[in-house]
């Protein structure tokens, strides 16, 4: 009784900190001020995501290039869960021995409605994902989003298909090389340029799908490494055996 | 390519997305390359460790964008010091663990490897930034890692450690964000220097909402009552090696986080007051917790918080004197704890128990171990001619620079109180009577030699602190100077 | 579009209110499972409805009345006066991806203790008090 008392108390303490605070920036007010004459960060960003790197969508020339560094961490973040989780979970018996897992998952098995309707939307939402982070410069959208469409697509397989698997081995190569690649591609921008994730300058035209440097080279990286990395998460927590009698 | 603090990041982080690969050529692969990689961050910090004490500091700058547009990385002595304290420490570890047998298990050896050789690689990332949101990215990446490695033993306690550290370590990520959005909504920038340079006029409210909310965060991680119930428990139940890296890295850059974002951010002598009670409530609550515990490792854990505790009272004080004071406990604690731990870790694997009950008479057996455990009890507490004498010292002499004469008394008292509590260990190892069986694993070299060096550290420091007096007094000083931090980082091109 | 202009200004207190509080409101429910609920993956879900009220409100505090997503296409090459906010934005693309690093870990963590004490319910977590 003392608990909830005190934990109601803590929370209206807390709403009414964060309503007054965040109060104080009111909702629509323009904080970023006029892009000719940059006075903010947010309108140097905007100014020069059109003229610098000719790039459409700033978001991504932010996510890529202003604050590529941010990005690193965060695909680091997503390898170190996939990792973390594999640790966690790992059990001796569910490799046979040339250490290959083998899918059993226990969900029910699924109607023939899901099971046609599954093996035609597939690749369409594989088509969908990869058109997302191809573009990632030129709409909304990018490695990350397009990632995670792939892997809703291989969720949906997982889920109708019980023996549906996917090659770990694949999986590990794919993960790691497109990890390294936007490593090399930071590295390549500090030997060639003077600063790590440093962009090339020929950027081309604005709204070309070949525009913006390197920046949709990495976004490609990143969506390949995404999409292998959550697929992978998804495989390991589906892949949950009942322990052997 | 010219040497520079990227280094520092990127080498660990292709090496990690290699060595998966490398696995499959070479069996051993993930237990020698992190070597390799962790000497080389040691290199590079000698190298730009002496181009910081030349031009007092060294900065660079990501993807071509100067400050505060783009990200930039920040060497001030303080941090370079830090830095060069988290390389040293991180190749320690593996060297001294590189062997162990107890995760001598196949495929498990890779993860744990890549998950150590990345949390270096983040706390090396929180101490280096200019930028406050990439900050907590780092933060992030420290505490993934330090969770799945927490976690890492089959047994159950390892995984209820792991939960409860993962609880805190969300919230404390949610509450980070959040003040970091209400500074970027008052400010319109990320970037530490500029920031600094508009709190000034941000209102004072809002100012306080986003401390509190930070130093809630930052609190949870760097072990500050009464948020650090997560603390115990995971350094007791990981592997010794992330025990000792636990307390020699996570706990300096989550510290370096909490001092940087008050002493530079926000101002001073707003949190000066804030830190001593929480450092001594911490202090003295860690410190009586240890008095009490018969499971060694859980013992070495509470009072790795309680000089976590003592390093922020030091911080609170704020005069040049303390804040050496601190630097050096900072230093001291690193090497010291993690002797402890890791020679600790021998009478624990030998004694296949951590209750200290079954230590008696045990240097027989292990009379080397028990030699440098003892040295690290000692260094600890705060006996001449080792170390962590001067670290109190100045840490004292900074209190009665100021005339916190209640503040110097409640120190000695917790003094005596972590005296009692270790000397009874010593007493056990030397003076008791034994009750078990003969032991079999003598350390392996690799881990003599990373223990020697420790050992050696601690001693030499000791006998001839003033070593590095002068880079700490310098690091001091330009702590202590928000204008000279915020002039580097604004006149960057 | 003058009279969204004039709705906007009339109600804005409301909007602000609104938008603003379910984004704190979210916060509050998710703490408030967090701290009072005893099943696992209960508590695992608040910590999640937590990110995502965080989230909610960046994306909130970046928006400036009248303008629209920060994307040059062909037609809006010169509309970068008429813009959003895009940093928020950027920021909480990490946040949401790291806010998902962290819940797979913590169910992760769920399942080893299931597999370990049969039963999910936190109260069983005490034998690591003092």
């Amino acid at each position: 009784m003392l608990k909830k008392i005190f934990v109601w108390f803590l929370l209206a303490v807390l709403g009414i900190a964060l309503y007054a605070s965040f109060g104080r920036a009111p909702f629509g007010e323009n904080r970023v001020g006029p892009t000719d004459n940059p006075a903010t960060v947010s309108a140097f960003y905007l100014k020069n995501s059109a003229e610098k790197l000719q790039t459409a969508n700033s978001v991504t020339a932010i996510v890529v290039n202003f604050r590529g560094f941010d990005t690193l961490g965060e695909v680091t973040v997503l390898f170190l869960a996939a990792t973390g989780l594999a640790s966690i979970l790992y059990r001796k018996e569910d490799e046979d021995e040339e250490g290959e897992h083998l899918p059993v998952r226990i969900n029910l098995p699924a109607s023939s409605i899901v099971r046609t309707g599954a093996k035609i939307l597939f690749p369409l939402i594989l088509l969908l994902g990869i058109y997302i982070f191809v573009h990632g410069h030129l709409t909304p959208g990018g490695g990350f989003q397009g990632g995670s469409v792939i892997a809703t697509g291989f969720l949906l397989m997982f889920i109708t298909y019980r023996r549906f698997g996917t090659n770990h081995k694949v999986m590990v190569w794919l993960e790691s090389l497109s990890g390294l690649a936007f490593v090399l591609t930071g590295l390549y921008g500090l030997i060639k340029y003077g600063s790590f994730l440093q962009n090339t300058p020929d950027v081309g035209h604005l709204n070309d799908l070949v525009s913006g440097g390197l920046i949709p080279l990495i976004y490609i990286f990143i969506g390949i490494k995404v999409s292998t990395e959550l697929t992978n998460v998804l495989d390991t927590l589906m892949n949950i055996k009942p322990k052997k009698r | 390519m010219v040497i520079s603090p990227i280094h520092y990041i990127f080498v660990p982080l292709a090496t990690a997305f290699l060595i998966p690969l490398l696995q499959k050529l070479y069996k051993d692969a993930a237990r020698v390359v992190p070597g390799l990689v962790l000497f080389y961050n040691l290199v590079i910090s000698v190298i730009l460790f002496r181009r910081v004490m030349q031009h007092g500091t060294v900065t660079e700058i990501i993807a071509g964008w100067r400050p505060p547009f783009g990200i930039n990385l920040i060497m001030t002595p303080f941090s370079a010091t830090l830095a060069s304290l988290v390389s040293f420490m991180a190749f320690a570890v593996w060297l001294y663990g590189f062997r162990f047998k107890r995760v001598l298990k196949g495929g498990e050896v890779m993860y744990y490897e890549i998950l150590q050789l990345m949390m270096i690689a983040g706390a090396l990332g929180i101490i280096l930034t200019g930028d406050l949101f990439n900050l907590f990215v780092f933060i992030e990446i420290t505490g993934i890692t330090a969770i799945s490695l927490v976690a890492f033993y089959r047994d159950r306690h390892g995984a209820e450690a792991g939960f409860k550290y993962m609880l805190l370590g969300s919230l404390a990520s949610s509450f980070l964000l959040l003040g970091i959005l209400l500074i970027y909504t008052q400010t319109g920038t990320l970037n530490m220097a500029q920031i600094a340079q508009k709190m000034p006029a941000v209102d004072s409210g809002v100012k306080v909402i986003a401390l509190i909310f930070i130093l809630i965060a930052l609190g949870i991680e760097a072990e500050m009552f009464p948020l650090n119930s997560w603390a115990p428990d995971a350094y007791s139940q990981a592997p010794s090696p992330t025990s000792a890296t636990f307390a020699s890295v996570l706990a300096v850059a989550a510290l370096y986080a909490l001092i940087r974002v008050g002493y530079t951010l926000f101002d001073a002598r707003m949190i000066s007051g804030f830190l001593i009670v929480m450092g001594f409530l911490t202090m003295l609550i860690a410190e009586m917790a240890a008095f009490s515990q018969t499971d060694l490792k859980r013992m070495l854990a509470y009072s790795s918080i309680g000089q976590m505790g003592l390093a922020m009272v030091a911080f609170g004080i704020g005069n040049e004197t303390a804040i050496f004071g601190a630097l050096f406990l900072m230093i001291n604690h690193a090497v010291i704890k993690a002797l402890l731990f890791m020679s600790g870790s021998y009478f624990i694997y030998n004694l296949q128990t951590k209750k200290m009950d079954a230590l008696n008479g045990i240097h027989k057996r292990l009379p080397y171990v028990s030699f440098l455990f003892s040295l690290g009890v000692l260094a600890i507490i705060g006996f001449p001619p080792f170390s962590g004498f001067w670290s109190k010292l100045y840490i004292l002499y900074g209190a009665a620079n100021k005339n916190m004469l209640l503040l110097i008394i409640g120190i000695l008292s917790i003094t005596l109180i972590e005296m009692t509590y270790y000397l009874r260990v010593i007493g056990r190892i030397y003076f008791a009577k034994e009750k078990s069986e003969p032991a079999s694993h003598k350390p392996s070299v690799n881990a003599l030699v990373a223990m020697t060096a420790l050992a050696l550290v601690i001693i030499i420091l000791g006998i001839y602190p003033d070593l590095i007096s002068g880079y700490l007094h310098q690091a001091g000083r330009f702590l202590l100077d928000k204008q000279a931090y915020i002039q580097t980082v604004l006149s960057m091109r | 579009m003058k009279e969204f202009q004039e709705i906007f200004l009339r109600y804005h207190a409301l909007l602000q209110a609104a938008v603003y509080g379910s984004a704190v409101l979210l916060i509050l429910i998710g703490l408030y499972a967090v701290l009072m609920k005893k099943h696992l993956v209960k508590i695992v879900i608040g910590l999640s409805i937590i990110e995502s009220g965080v989230n909610l409100l960046f994306v909130a505090v970046g928006y400036i009345s009248n303008h629209t997503a920060p994307i040059f296409s062909p037609g809006y090459e010169h509309a970068a006066d008429k813009m959003v906010d895009p940093v928020p934005q950027a920021l909480v693309l990490t946040a949401i991806v790291i806010g998902f690093a962290t819940t797979a870990l913590a169910l992760s963590l769920v399942i080893r203790l299931y597999r370990h004490h049969k039963t999910a319910n936190i109260e069983q977590l005490k034998s690591l008090r003092w």
